[in-house]
């Protein structure tokens, strides 16, 4: 995000409200400036909008931008209505254009690009994808108290229970293109086979029980980052999707070439699972001499 | 308060080769996130012991939340859908102030409006939590879950505030046909974007629109064999096996 906002080529303020290892991690992108609010567990960073609004109205920037966390977009919000900015969300690029900013946004769940043109001060809401920009001059940041909004926060784990699908290298999941609850030992053997954990969409785990909650994948379920993510027997709706934004590859197993999921996965096979899968497993067992996988 | 949005249907959509957009075959819905919030608002003034009110901009129609437990409806009826979500804001938060004594503002936190309710609230001047998946009232606070994974956020929160609501799953409320009858008695007040004195002017321009550059997948197709050892093939070649 910063990068993006780095190709206006003005000076750029980070704010940051959070622990200080977070603080550090900006720094480190080369920020020209670092405001942080170093609050406590239980004072949320919302509790901050109107302070940093007002922080925000002095420095009267010409463009606002946060990620679509819901306490940054709270943040960018309050700083927006104060300094009376118009607001885009979905942007995935800015640009400095004569006296305009041009805002490029996503719309229609990434089925269109479009440019829009600012006059007067501009906010954002990024959701492009984030590149990794470590600097050498990371600076200081500049720390502020600031009073706190009535709000405060608890954290803890959800009901769901722990397990190892949220740091698995590779995860295969599987959706309501299996057929039978005694099909998903295909599935099993599959996982086995790549060394990878078993995760599911939602109606697998909501719906019909198969599997536990915390392993459905998605907007509502586990965000996840594997090396492999590969989806068998799923559509691939947006909400799925968004569950594996961060994985490396994305693979995909559906007998619909006309699925959702081809047009988002790196990789695809068009063919019935309950033929291709067993060729996998095969393949992996005795096909290649090296054998299946490799740590 | 519940505010609603009731818009085309955004998956209905097609996108021309040209990058227009093509809305022929879109219905008229409530937004993804509207049915959640309107459960959120109704949890709400059941644990408070307040009536839910609903308010919409644009072509919204209040059937939809009068048959839905809603007391009264209000709409600003010539409202466009806007590029710009602070001026979607500054209408709704103008339609706010008239209705007046309002406790919580409840609204979809859209992924595709994702800056309306934050602006909301900041035009507002009040608190807020957004991508939150349920709330009560009690002892005179707020008090709202969000989720995130397997984490869980509890927050408590002084009203007014305005909470931002993210559907966890489809929600389908199909209301009975005592409920079709009362709705007709239910009151209905509409505005213009005049009438509230909302300054409409775009802030910002469109300079273009494109279909993206779609890099779909690399398709393979065949013998099961075939494909098998054709996808393994290409995921060792990634280094992710
Ligand atoms: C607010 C909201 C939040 C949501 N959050 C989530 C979420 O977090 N996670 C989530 O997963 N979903 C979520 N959903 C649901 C989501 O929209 C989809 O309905 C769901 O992901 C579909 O699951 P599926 O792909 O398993 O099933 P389906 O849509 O039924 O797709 C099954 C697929 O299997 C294929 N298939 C069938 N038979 C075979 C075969 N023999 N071999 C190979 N392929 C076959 C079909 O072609 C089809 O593409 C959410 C929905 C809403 C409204
Ligand atoms: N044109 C609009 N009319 C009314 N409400 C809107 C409008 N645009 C955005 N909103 C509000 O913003 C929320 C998210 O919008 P959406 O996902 O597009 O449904 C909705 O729940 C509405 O309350």
């Amino acid at each position: 995000m910063l990068a993006a906002v780095r190709g206006l080529g003005a000076r750029l303020t980070a704010v940051v409200v959070g622990p200080d290892d977070l603080a550090r991690a900006v720094a480190a992108t080369g920020p020209d400036e670092l405001r942080w609010v170093g609050p406590g567990d239980e004072v949320p960073a919302e509790a901050f909008a109107p302070a940093l609004a007002a922080a925000a109205e002095l420095a009267h920037p010409r463009v606002l931008v946060s990620t679509t966390d819901p306490a940054a977009r709270v943040l960018l919000g309050a700083a927006c209505a104060r300094l009376g900015s118009a607001l885009i969300p979905g942007m995935i690029g800015l640009a400095a254009e004569g006296d305009e900013v041009v805002v490029r946004r996503s719309a229609i769940g990434g089925e269109v690009i479009e440019s829009y043109a600012a006059g007067g001060s501009i906010a954002a809401v990024f959701v492009g994808d984030d590149v990794e920009t470590v600097t050498s001059n990371a600076i200081a940041a500049t720390t502020n108290d600031l009073p706190a909004a009535d709000i405060s926060v608890v954290r803890g784990a959800s009901s769901v229970v722990a397990t190892g699908v949220n740091d698995a290298p590779r995860v295969v999941a599987f959706g309501r293109g299996v057929k039978a609850r005694s099909d998903v030992a295909l599935i099993e053997q599959l996982a086995a086979a790549l060394d990878a954990e078993i995760a599911c969409s939602m109606p697998i785990a909501e719906d019909v029980h198969w599997l536990d909650k915390a392993r459905y994948i998605g907007r509502s379920g586990q965000h996840i980052a594997p090396q492999l993510y590969l989806a068998v027997g799923i559509a691939g709706s947006p909400q799925h999707m968004e569950g594996v934004r961060d994985a490396k590859i994305v693979a995909a197993i559906n007998i619909d070439p006309g699925a959702p999921v081809f047009r988002v996965a790196d990789y695809g096979v068009v063919g019935d699972l309950y033929e291709v899968v067993p060729a996998i497993v095969e393949e992996l067992e005795h096909g290649q001499p090296s054998g299946g996988s490799h740590e | 308060m519940v505010i609603y949005k009731w818009a085309r249907d955004a998956s209905a959509a097609m996108v021309r080769t040209d990058g227009v957009v093509d809305w022929r075959g879109a219905k008229m819905t409530p937004g993804e996130d509207d049915p959640a919030a309107l459960a959120v608002a109704k949890s709400l003034a059941q644990t408070s012991g307040g009536e839910v009110v609903g308010l919409t901009i644009g072509d919204g129609d209040a059937s939809w939340v009068l048959a839905r437990g809603v007391v009264q409806a209000f709409s600003v009826t010539d409202a466009a859908d806007l590029p710009d979500n602070a001026t979607t804001a500054a209408i709704l938060a103008r339609a706010v102030g008239r209705i007046g004594d309002v406790d919580a503002v409840v609204i979809g936190d859209s992924k595709q409006e994702s800056g309306v309710a934050p602006v909301l609230a900041g035009l507002l001047g009040w608190t807020a939590v957004l991508a939150v998946v349920s709330a009560t009232a009690s002892d005179g606070r707020l008090s709202a879950i969000r989720r995130s994974g397997s984490e869980q956020e509890t927050f408590s929160v002084a009203p007014p505030a305005v909470i931002g609501v993210a559907a966890e799953s489809e929600m389908a409320t199909v209301p009975g046909m005592k409920e079709l009858l009362a709705a007709r008695k239910r009151p209905l007040t509409q505005w213009t974007v005049a009438d509230l004195g909302v300054d409409v002017a775009e802030a910002v321009t469109v300079r273009d629109s494109q279909k993206p550059d779609v890099t779909s997948a690399r398709v393979f197709e065949g013998g099961s064999a075939q494909v098998a050892a054709q996808l393994l093939a290409a995921l060792r070649a990634e280094g992710v096996l």
